[in-house]
């Protein structure tokens, strides 16, 4: 196991960022840490990096004890959310920084420069200043430069947060595939679960300082732990006692199935193909449903008219919690 | 992928075009009244008199600098002035970087009150600052002389008050110059080195100086103006010893009041030419991206 990460606490005053944080990263996956910002997944990466000091709790990365090790000697990369490039210095100087720390030989620096410029495709800036490249650009040098050391872990703390829609996603497929090539232990942090789910092995989802659940994106999504885990990664519903995707609810205009319970269309709205309701049941629930156009036609569905509800066979449900509205 | 490779180059900042352009204000009365007063302004409070120095300084050709410059006295003078300055400089920018660093990246009990006192410098008069030094260390009736003339230092009426009293003088110059350029580049280059590997030293001497070079090299320049130019806190220590503690600006004095007026206006002319070459230099060695 490649980063083991236990007991660990963190306060900034009275605010709790992390309550007793126990978690394992696996050796060559790609792990990510979601949850809401706000939610201590940043400072956690930064405790693994050892930019921040935990108050109390463990830390090992790859066996090595690390809790009390500085960041310098962690061997950890770390690529910043705002890219934290070396304004003063050429791209090909930015990716030689911990080679030249190292005291590597020239031709050796500059050889493996090559190398990963060519990997993050900057070969063709590498003696342009970091001002004259967009941030898309700006963030592959960033990489660059933390894969420049062979680090154990590669820590990525949101990434892509900085960047335009278009090009995060063009980045995140890259993150992907350059990971599939380099094969290092990678964490990013993300508060985007469209993200998570897309790149991630596996996904550790925190909430309010603590670990939520653990497991792979199909896990994830197919067997929430609790109500927060299922309401993060998609929207959620209730029916009745359980949670539940609005997508996983049959609908019928009458009666025909066991247990289904009798509401009414209160609100209609389409959008392309798919047609969202929202259903007052007679138990006084408000429904979300979400039903295909084919299907709102043909029961000729529209506000006022009276359906019944029951949960789709398969379906991912869990109970319903107290806290959860 | 592709066309994010080829690269709009820097999509952040508008083209340079387009800054430029501000909104075009149409000319009122009111425009070229408010141009005159300003013009005038200056032309009256800075222009005409310092112009006027400069003609007076060469009512006769250079004859009055190379006058100057044939009196040992002076040569003196204008050393012990650069030999001050220079001091002045090297002990403000060492500890300016210091305790800039300390204001922006350290919390402490008193850092409120410590930034008010870096400010103390710069609203207190000169002649005060040269009376505090003389109570802490003249060498008769200071608190600390005597201790230290036992020793055989003699701070007041010698280089080492001279050098002090400039130093205090020109303390905050170099920390307001350095604290906002600190506060704008942030940690994160640092944190980044650091998790590349480097120590503490590697960090200062390859990201963090680097940073604030040119908030430095104007710290610099406005230090040395500064402490070419002071008086009233040398005036107090310095003692005023002909050719051995009297710097050039005490000697402007001296000449003006002897009716040497061609060499106090001299000598004033080669203290403003420091200053003025000084920023010039800078301006032109600096890169022109620089903002």
């Amino acid at each position: 196991m490649s980063i083991e990460v236990s007991g660990l606490n963190k306060k900034f005053g009275d605010f709790v960022a992390l309550d007793d944080v126990n978690v394992t990263i696996p050796t060559g996956q790609l792990t990510a840490l979601l949850g809401p910002s706000g939610g201590g997944k940043s400072t956690l990466l930064r405790i693994i990096a050892g930019l921040e000091k935990a108050d109390t709790g463990s830390v090992s990365i790859e066996g090595v004890e690390a809790t009390h090790l500085p960041a310098q000697k962690r061997n950890v990369g770390f690529v910043f959310q705002h890219y934290a490039v070396f304004k003063h210095m050429t791209v090909a100087k930015n990716v030689a920084f911990g080679l030249e720390i190292r005291k590597r030989p020239k031709d050796e620096i500059e050889h493996r420069v090559q190398e990963l410029l060519k990997l993050v495709h900057l070969s063709q800036f590498a003696h342009r200043l970091p001002s004259q490249l967009s941030g898309g650009q700006r963030q592959r040098m960033a990489l660059a430069r933390a894969l420049a050391v062979e680090p154990s872990v590669l820590l990525l703390d949101e990434p892509f947060g900085a960047l335009d829609a278009k090009v995060r996603k063009e980045l995140r497929d890259w993150l992907r595939r350059l990971h599939d090539d380099v094969h290092v232990t990678t964490v990013f942090v993300t508060h985007d679960q469209e993200e998570a789910m897309e790149v991630a092995d596996e996904i550790v989802v925190i909430n309010e300082g603590r670990v939520e659940q653990v497991g792979s994106p199909d896990q994830l999504y197919d067997e929430p732990a609790n109500d927060f885990v299922m309401s993060f990664l998609g929207e959620v519903t209730h029916l009745g006692g359980i949670s539940l995707r609005p997508h996983d609810i049959e609908l019928e205009a009458s009666p025909q199935l066991a247990g289904s319970v009798e509401g009414t269309v209160s609100r209609m709205v389409r959008i392309g193909f798919e047609v969202r309701l929202t259903v007052l049941t007679v138990d006084g629930d408000e429904v979300s449903v979400v039903v295909t156009r084919a299907h709102a036609r043909s029961h000729g569905l529209q506000e006022g008219s009276t359906v019944w509800l029951t949960p789709a066979a398969g379906a991912t449900v869990v109970p319903r919690m107290a806290a959860a509205v | 992928m592709a066309d994010t490779l080829i690269a709009p180059v820097a999509d952040e900042a508008p083209p340079v075009e387009e800054r430029r352009r501000s909104p075009r204000v149409r000319k009122t009365p009111v425009t070229y009244l408010l141009r005159f007063i300003v013009t005038a302004y200056l032309f009256f409070l800075v222009a005409w008199p310092v112009s006027l120095v400069v003609t007076n300084t060469f009512d006769n050709g250079w004859e009055s600098i190379r006058s100057l410059l044939e009196d040992p006295d002076m040569v003196v003078a204008l050393q012990l002035s650069a030999y001050v300055a220079v001091w002045s400089v090297l002990i403000n920018t060492v500890f300016g970087v210091g305790m800039s660093l300390l204001l922006v990246r350290y919390e402490f009990p008193g850092k409120r009150a410590l930034n008010a006192l870096l400010d103390l410098p710069l609203s207190v008069s000169p002649i005060v600052v040269g009376l505090a030094l003389v109570l802490v260390y003249g060498g008769r009736n200071g608190w600390f002389g005597p201790t230290l003339a036992g020793w055989g230092i003699d701070v007041i009426f010698s280089t080492p008050g001279i050098i002090m009293a400039t130093t205090f003088v020109a303390l905050p110059l170099m920390i307001r110059e350095l604290v906002p350029v600190l506060e704008e580049i942030g940690i994160e280059q640092e944190q980044a080195a650091e998790s590349l590997g480097a120590n503490g030293l590697q960090r200062f001497w390859r990201i963090t100086l680097p940073s604030i070079k040119w908030g430095i090299t104007y710290g610099v320049v406005l230090t040395l103006a500064r402490s070419l130019g002071e008086f009233g806190a040398v005036k107090v220590v310095s003692g005023n010893v002909l050719g051995q503690t009297r710097t050039a600006t005490l000697a402007v004095e001296e000449k003006y009041l002897n009716f040497d007026q061609q060499g106090a206006y001299a000598t004033a002319f080669l203290l403003a030419m420091v200053s003025v070459a000084c920023i010039v230099i800078v301006g032109i060695i600096r890169p022109k991206n620089h903002n």
